[in-house]
């Protein structure tokens, strides 16, 4: 990715020197989730790479213990952060701080309404549109489910209007109809198979096709959707989860939109070192000047996801994302490499 | 000052009255249309066996239970008695078998609880109350001396001893005691049995529950017997014999009776 | 009768040192284990754990779960137990929040930063509490529902009303004058800090000695005048060197520099302000002060504890117990609204995952604190050490680089471990 190059570069023309005590600091919000280890991984990389040091704490998916932990950081003498935010306006107070001692703060994946902050994440509205084309590709018409994601996830209305933009000429035509729209509270998987099957029964089973935001909300979808003997209608989701990555390949899952999560950590530790050496936001290569929805003028940079189908399944092993037999666990007669 | 036995002779108004007292517990009577009543300056013993009725008889007076029907009167006024604090108001004061004592709380606590004395702010003085907590204990029992642990830690003896302070203390008219010296050992039996005489002399009328035939005998004026719920008779002790009672408790007859 | 035949007060034996000062040795053993966790925290992170600054941040992010646990004392000693208290919190920073952004400013046309917006947002917060604490309390009594049922349904319900009251959505910004009560954005500064803190030392002294007036007017025995010379020396330390500390901790230069702009002048170079007491931690310290009192000099705290030692004892005794327990957990409600107003003003937001497993760390600060779940036992002080050492063990091994999954289990692990030690002294204390 050409933007990751130069921000590379502009890394390396700092004096090195000045990044031999370069500690950075990453306020997870919830470790748990599996997805957030291959993050770490390439933010370790890059900032080992640049000499900088990591340090990190996990909030556990509360907004005060975010604001404690990013307390304890500045504490412990950190020169960036990079914060996955659990809460966008709750996390405030805590950019405040590090305002406050003059350091840079990288809102990591998820939206943090403060213009200090720096925003590196994937264009979630080009996501949402991946995800409602894969599906509109494959389902042209019909009563379509919209799972959403979480409620306090900024990101979760951002694809939202991706999704609505692809399909609005089919709704206005008649051509699609939405029969089920439901936030997913804390993405949680097991929320999304309850609203799922509850729109099942109102619906008497009558769905063409789920747009769901995320592979975890599109995996508890597609379990409601086999509890009635549905699986196979249109599905879309997006992480490239190895069980989703999974039902692509048996055909149970239409897309996941595929964020490789190594370029995103990677050039959030580039990005770190390059701030805390004392770079300016808008000299970052790549920033662009991006307004939030509630009127947040930020830097930002965006990466692109890349949508994966049946067709292009082959990409993510290549890519060392997923082992084959992991992939096509299963799977028999499948899309290639299934095959 | 007359004794009890004149005053009911004169037929004097009785201090406490329980007139056709009922209470029924899911279906099982548990007293069944009994009376009974009380003089200043006499020991009225209430005897039974377990489960006769006696103690629930006795809770009614002290507020713990609601009577289903009956009457209760005192000096001659029918009162309302449906929990402790009523008792309380009418100077009823009860030592319970099981003593009632809070036991992660000190001795003046115990005997204070629920009547607390106050600094003029409202606040509790616990100054004051382990005062006259040393005052009333050094006259019913001279070697108690934990007065800042918590009475989980005392003997049984000394325990019993707060549960009487606490009913003497607060100038009892009418005193119901059950089983007051079920736990403790002969040298303290005979405190309790000094207190009772000397209570009596104040002119307080004692309800005393009690197995023992013959502290009943030594102890009291007049014997009530319950037996299954119901009242098998009242008698005069100096006019009946311990066979006499123990046939009451046991066979539910009257003395005399064959 | 003769008039006072008062108890003999026996002579004090020659004792050891300790016992001359009577200190109570649970509260020696629990200021041990945090003191020495502490220095343990400050090797492991190169000094790092004992700055005024980390001091000053483990301070403020103990408050509301303390002002919480101080009155979860109660419930549980009142054999009780409340999972609702998270949940409650969250309702009423929610109620709170929704006032202030959207319903005053609706009906009355009080926008945020009107005078009065903060102090009827407060006001209704705490009556809400209250008034739902109250509602659990009078189902837990008159109905004679389980307190655990009770307060598993709140936790379900009061989440819930959170969520629906706010549609899920982070509600703020919140007022300027409420976030004043939510820790860094409400500071005494340093000069009003010694003043509290000179104010309280004397107010600590003045209650040793007139505690000590008041036994000896009775002819109780009294500690030696030296140990209560000590004793007295040792607070006023404890309280000087915590506001000396907390004055220490400097404002960033950055956020004093803003601070000057807003007033429209000129920072002069080089100066430093210190923080001083936090706003929260002064309610936390008053939560405290006014709970002790309420449970050891009050009618209302020794009814509780009367009731939990043994309830039928004081039904007995005349106590209302089922009133009893409406108190008790109208209580708990206000001291939730109370704990929701620093958590909502701290974050400067409300978010709908406010006060999540809240009543967990309540219920363990409680417990850690030495408050026995059988009833009839539990401190204040114990509780808020109890929140205090939890704090530290987390932040601690946060600095110390502890993975997550290893931080929650030693937190668990320490909070069977402390009930146990508990258990095990209290029977070593009631066999002697």
């Amino acid at each position: 990715m050409k933007v990751l190059g130069t921000v590379s570069v502009a890394a390396m023309l700092m004096s090195t020197a000045a990044f031999a005590d370069v500690t950075v600091g990453v306020s997870w919000s919830n470790f748990q989730e599996e997805r957030w280890k291959t993050d770490e991984a390439a933010i370790v990389g890059a900032l080992d790479a640049a000499g900088a040091s990591y340090v990190s704490a996990d909030a556990q998916s509360s907004s005060s213990k975010q604001l404690s932990d990013i307390e304890s950081l500045i504490a412990q003498g950190v020169d960036a952060l990079i914060i996955l935010a659990q809460d966008a306006q709750a996390i405030g107070p805590a950019v405040q701080a590090a305002a406050d001692e003059g350091i840079p703060v990288i809102a990591y994946d998820r939206l943090i309404e403060d213009s200090r902050a720096y925003y590196l994440t994937f264009d979630n509205v080009e996501v949402g549109r991946m995800q409602a084309r894969a599906v509109f590709a494959a389902q042209p018409s019909g009563n379509y489910v919209m799972i959403k994601g979480s409620p306090t996830d900024p990101n979760a209305d951002f694809l939202r209007g991706g999704q609505q933009e692809i399909i609005q000429a089919a709704i206005d035509s008649g051509a699609i109809t939405i029969v089920g729209e439901a936030y997913t509270d804390g993405w949680l998987p097991a929320n999304a198979q309850r609203n799922m099957e509850q729109i099942l029964t109102a619906n008497d089973n009558n769905v063409d096709a789920v747009v769901a935001s995320n592979d975890g909300t599109a995996g508890g979808v597609v379990a409601a959707l086999t509890a009635q003997g549905m699986e196979g209608i249109p599905v879309s989701g997006q992480d490239g989860d190895h069980a989703a990555l999974n039902r692509v390949a048996k055909g149970t899952q239409t897309v996941s939109v595929w964020k490789d999560a190594r370029d995103l950590g990677r050039a959030a530790g580039e990005i770190a070192v390059a701030l805390a050496g004392g770079g300016m936001m808008k000299d970052v290569e790549g920033a662009q000047s991006w307004t939030s929805p509630s009127g947040t003028t930020m830097t930002a940079t965006f990466l692109a996801p890349v949508p994966i189908t049946a067709d292009n399944l082959s990409l993510v092993v290549d890519a060392g994302w997923i082992t084959q037999e992991a992939l096509c666990q299963g799977v028999s007669g499948g899309p290639a490499p299934c095959n | 000052m007359a004794t009890a036995k004149e005053l009911r002779a004169q037929g004097a108004t009785p201090l406490v009255e329980m007139k056709d007292i009922s209470i029924a517990f899911g279906g099982i009577k548990a007293v069944d249309h009994v009376s009974v009543d009380l003089h200043p300056g006499e020991v009225v013993g209430l005897l039974g066996h377990n489960g006769a009725g006696k103690s629930t008889l006795i809770k009614v007076l002290s507020g713990a239970y609601q009577m289903d029907s009956g009457e209760i009167r005192i000096n001659g006024d029918k009162v309302e008695i449906t929990n402790p604090r009523d008792a309380r108001d009418h100077n009823i004061e009860t030592i319970y078998q099981t003593l009632a004592l809070a036991d992660n709380l000190d001795a003046a606590s115990n005997l204070f609880l629920g009547r607390e004395l106050v600094t003029p702010l409202g606040l509790v003085d616990d100054q004051a109350m382990e005062a006259e907590c040393r005052k009333i204990m050094g006259r019913l029992n001279p070697n108690f001396q934990k007065f800042s642990d918590p009475v989980s830690a005392l003997s049984g003896g000394q325990r019993q001893s707060v549960a009487i302070a606490r009913a003497v203390y607060f100038n009892a008219k009418i005193l119901i005691m059950d089983e007051p010296t079920a736990a403790l050992g002969p040298h303290e039996t005979q405190m309790v049995a000094d207190l009772i005489k000397q209570l009596k002399a104040q002119g307080i009328g004692i309800f005393l529950i009690d197995h023992d035939v013959h502290a009943v005998m030594e102890l009291c004026d007049r014997a009530s017997v319950m037996k299954n719920g119901q009242l098998v008779g009242t008698v005069d002790v100096e006019d009946v014999t311990d066979d006499d009672l123990l046939g009451m408790i046991i066979l539910g007859k009257q003395p005399g009776e064959k | 009768m003769t008039d006072t035949t008062s108890q003999p007060i026996p002579k004090k034996e020659a004792k050891g040192l300790f016992q001359q000062l009577e200190l109570d040795a649970r509260l020696l053993g629990m200021i041990g284990a945090f003191v020495i966790l502490c220095i343990g925290f400050n090797i492991f992170t190169d000094g790092r754990f004992l700055t005024p600054r980390n001091i000053f941040n483990l301070s403020i992010q103990t408050v509301s779960v303390a002002i919480m646990a101080s009155g979860m004392v109660f419930v549980i000693v009142n054999r009780h137990i409340d999972l609702s208290v998270g949940a409650l919190l969250a309702t009423c920073s929610a109620v709170m929040a929704m006032i202030q952004t959207e319903w005053l400013p609706g009906t009355l046309g009080f926008g945020l930063d009107h005078p009065m917006t903060w102090a009827i947002t407060i006001v209704a917060g705490l009556a809400v509490g209250t008034l739902i604490g109250a509602f659990q309390g009078w189902m837990v009594g008159y109905l004679a529902i389980p307190a655990f049922i009770v307060t598993l349904g709140g936790f379900l319900v009061w989440r819930n009303v959170a969520w629906y009251l706010t549609s899920g959505q982070t509600k703020g910004p919140l007022d300027s004058t409420f976030l004043i009560f939510g820790g860094t954005n409400g500071t005494l500064g340093t000069t009003w800090s010694w003043i509290i803190g000179l104010i309280a030392a004397a107010a600590a002294v003045w209650t040793l000695w007139s505690s000590r007036r008041a036994k000896a007017a009775h002819g109780f025995g009294v500690k030696p005048v030296w140990a209560e010379a000590t004793i007295s020396g040792i607070i006023t330390a404890a309280i000087l060197g915590f506001v000396w500390i907390l004055n220490s901790y400097n404002i960033p230069t950055r956020r004093l520099e803003r601070m000057f702009e807003a007033r429209g002048e000129v920072m002069p170079e080089g100066l430093t302000v210190g923080y001083g007491l936090p706003i929260s931690v002064l309610i936390l310290i008053a939560v405290a002060i006014v709970m002790t009192m309420v449970a050891k000099r009050t009618r209302l705290g020794r009814y509780i504890y009367a009731t939990g030692g043994n309830p039928d004892a004081a039904e007995l005794s005349g106590i209302n117990t089922r009133f009893l327990t409406v108190k008790i957990f109208a209580l708990m409600g206000f001291l939730c609204a109370l704990s929701a107003v620093v958590a909502s003003a701290r974050l400067a937001n409300h978010s709908n995952d406010i006060g999540t497993l809240d009543e967990l760390r309540v219920i363990a600060a409680a417990v850690i604190g030495g408050t026995a779940l059988a009833g009839g036992a539990g401190t204040i002080y114990g509780a808020i050490l109890g929140a205090l050492i939890m704090q530290a063990l987390q932040s601690g091994m946060a600095m110390v680089g502890v993975d997550a999954p290893f931080q929650n289990i030693v937190v668990g692990t320490v909070l069977v471990l402390a009930v146990f030690i508990d258990i095990v002294y209290r029977k070593r204390v009631g066999a002697k």
